[in-house]
């Protein structure tokens, strides 16, 4: 029962994932790229550590359950810290002026396309 | 050894490592050199070297990717464009490397198979290694107990290279001369009063403690799992670079100021050596650590050499924290204490 | 269940490979960031993933949690540059080429 309850996170964290990569290649501007890519990746990680987590359940001993509890951690570290780093991230963006894409009909802002 | 990983981690290390060395902006290259180091760990893990993954996490992908990030800030984001005799030079490093690599691939067909057990480097010391270290040390961790007491000399002398390495640092760029150079920059004055992101100020101060925290349990639990001085002390550093990031300069400086900082990491040093020497006065070898059962209460002579052992471990950690927090600031400042990252 | 863990580790760097275009490719330097930091919170999972594999979580979970804590300050500290420099174009070469008048400290 652990066994299928660890594929079915396992899968649907690599499905957001997978969401994730698609929106980050296909979105036409930094904002919404980053927007794709700061929540897929912290549900994704979230989703798959929750899957390991459960399990390392397997058999029931103070070692293990310990385990358990640092998987945790590292959730509860990640699912403060990666949405924090995206603000940061696009924060940069609006500070350094770069412009939100606008639609083909009234283009009023450019997408700073430089390198 | 899991090989369908191992080709993908390769491939993506290949590709970041090409990409990193061949771009322009320097800032970019930073950051693909930081993805390039965390791949690298991902790579020494999957190969069972958990210390060395650990190392390199700390210092590689951490404080290494910040520091070319301060340098970065301090000087200038563009590759020098045009510098006369270009091509002579990249076809000179480029023959002198076709050459060295020409000459270490063809040694490396003399090497033994991979994880050979008859090979030299698995026959002589390593069997001694691995069934004698609890009997003799009751560390469980091999390799920090053959950093920490069978080669403690070794790491002795890297600790004092760290320190050594922090001095050099304060010597170019704290005493005078180079802090002239650089750009006038007051519209960042006004930026930098005026930035305080309080979102990213909160999550750093609920963060820091617990990086504190488990930092000090890396330098502690460095007999029972990976970890040790090293790695302790690169993740207390980091969480100073942290608070001088999100907050500024002074806020990190207010924690700990240059002299207790150089206090700090001599002791470190002290530490360790006087270890050693309390074992030469107590008669027996420099850093032969089983003597010491006679001042420690309680212990064998099995059980005084993972106490020293610890001991030695907080000295390495000591200075490594602090020689980070040196380096970044005198980088990030240039040697003049007044404004950071 | 050891080959559904080894599959999903490859189905996990497959996709860490197209984020990796957006690393190299990306137009601005603000991309690269973004990929960087996606390559690093997969890559504190794709530790979990491997200890599982090996059966031995224990000793790779310590190194999990340093790396999701580093990956946090290199993300920061990147962004961080941009409070100071406000372009998203490398500026030109020769920025330290201003000398300052005698006795006056620059920073």
């Amino acid at each position: 029962m652990i066994n299928t309850l660890t594929i079915a996170l396992m899968i649907a964290g690599l499905f957001f994932f997978l969401a994730t990569t698609v929106g980050v290649l296909r979105f036409p501007d930094f904002y919404t790229r980053m927007h794709a890519a700061g929540k897929g990746d912290t549900l994704s990680s979230l989703l798959i550590l929750v899957g390991l987590a459960l399990y390392n359940l397997h058999l029931l001993s103070a070692g293990n359950i310990l385990v358990t509890i640092k998987i945790l951690f590292i959730l509860m570290f990640i699912f403060l810290a990666s949405p924090t780093a995206t603000h940061a991230i696009i924060d940069a963006g609006y500070e350094s002026g770069i412009k939100p894409w606008a639609n083909e009909n009234n283009r009023e802002g450019q997408d700073d396309l430089a390198d | 050894m899991i090989w369908q990983i191992d080709i993908m981690i390769l491939t993506l290390i290949v590709i970041c490592g090409l990409f990193a060395i061949s771009v322009k902006d320097l800032l970019g290259a930073a950051v693909v050199f930081g993805a390039y180091s965390f791949l690298m760990c991902l790579l020494w893990t999957e190969m069972g070297a958990v210390d060395v993954a650990f190392t390199e996490a700390a210092v590689g992908a951490g404080v290494s990717t910040v520091l070319f990030f301060a340098a970065v800030h301090r000087s200038s984001r563009q590759v020098k464009a045009r510098v006369s005799g270009a091509m002579l030079y990249k076809g000179l490093g480029l023959l002198a490397s076709g050459l060295m690599g020409g000459v270490l691939f063809y040694a490396s067909t003399d090497f033994p198979d991979w994880a050979d057990p008859a090979s030299p480097a698995s026959s002589h010391l390593s069997p001694h290694f691995i069934t004698q270290t609890i009997a003799e040390t009751s560390v469980p961790n091999i390799v920090t107990s053959v950093l920490a007491d069978y080669r403690g000399f070794d790491t002795m002398f890297e600790t004092a290279v760290v320190l050594t390495a922090g001095l050099a640092v304060l010597i170019i760029l704290r005493l005078g001369g180079c802090r002239t150079a650089g750009p006038i920059r007051e519209k960042n004055a006004a930026i930098q009063a005026a930035y305080k992101d309080s979102i990213i100020r909160f999550v750093t101060r609920m963060v820091v403690p617990f990086m504190q925290l488990f930092a000090l349990y890396v330098v502690a639990h460095g007999h029972h799992s990976p970890g040790g001085g090293f790695q302790g002390g690169v993740i207390l550093g980091a969480s100073f670079i942290l608070l001088a990031i999100s907050y500024d300069l002074k806020m990190a400086l207010n924690r700990i100021n240059e002299k207790a900082a150089l206090l700090l990491a001599n002791t470190g040093v002290l530490i360790y050596g006087g270890i050693g020497f309390l074992c030469l006065l107590l008669g027996a070898n420099f850093l032969d650590y089983s003597i010491l059962h006679r001042i420690l209460p309680a212990t064998d002579e099995i059980a005084a050499r993972s106490h020293a052992m610890l001991g030695v471990e907080i000295g390495v950690a000591l200075t490594v924290m602090v020689i980070v927090m040196i380096i970044y600031n005198n980088i990030v400042s240039n040697g003049s204490y007044e404004k950071g990252l | 269940m050891s080959n559904f863990f080894i599959a999903s580790g490859v189905v996990l760097c497959l996709f860490m490979l197209l984020a990796l275009y957006r690393t190299i490719f990306g137009p601005t330097i603000i991309d690269r960031m973004m990929g960087a930091n996606i390559i690093g919170t997969k890559t504190t999972v794709l530790l979990i993933i491997i200890g599982t594999i090996y059966e031995r979580v224990d000793m790779f979970v310590d190194i999990a949690l340093a790396y999701a804590m580093l990956n946090f300050i290199v993300t920061i500290g990147a962004s961080r540059y941009f409070a100071h420099h406000k372009n998203i174009r490398a500026e030109g070469y020769g920025v330290l080429n201003h000398t300052p008048a005698k006795g006056q400290i620059n920073d």
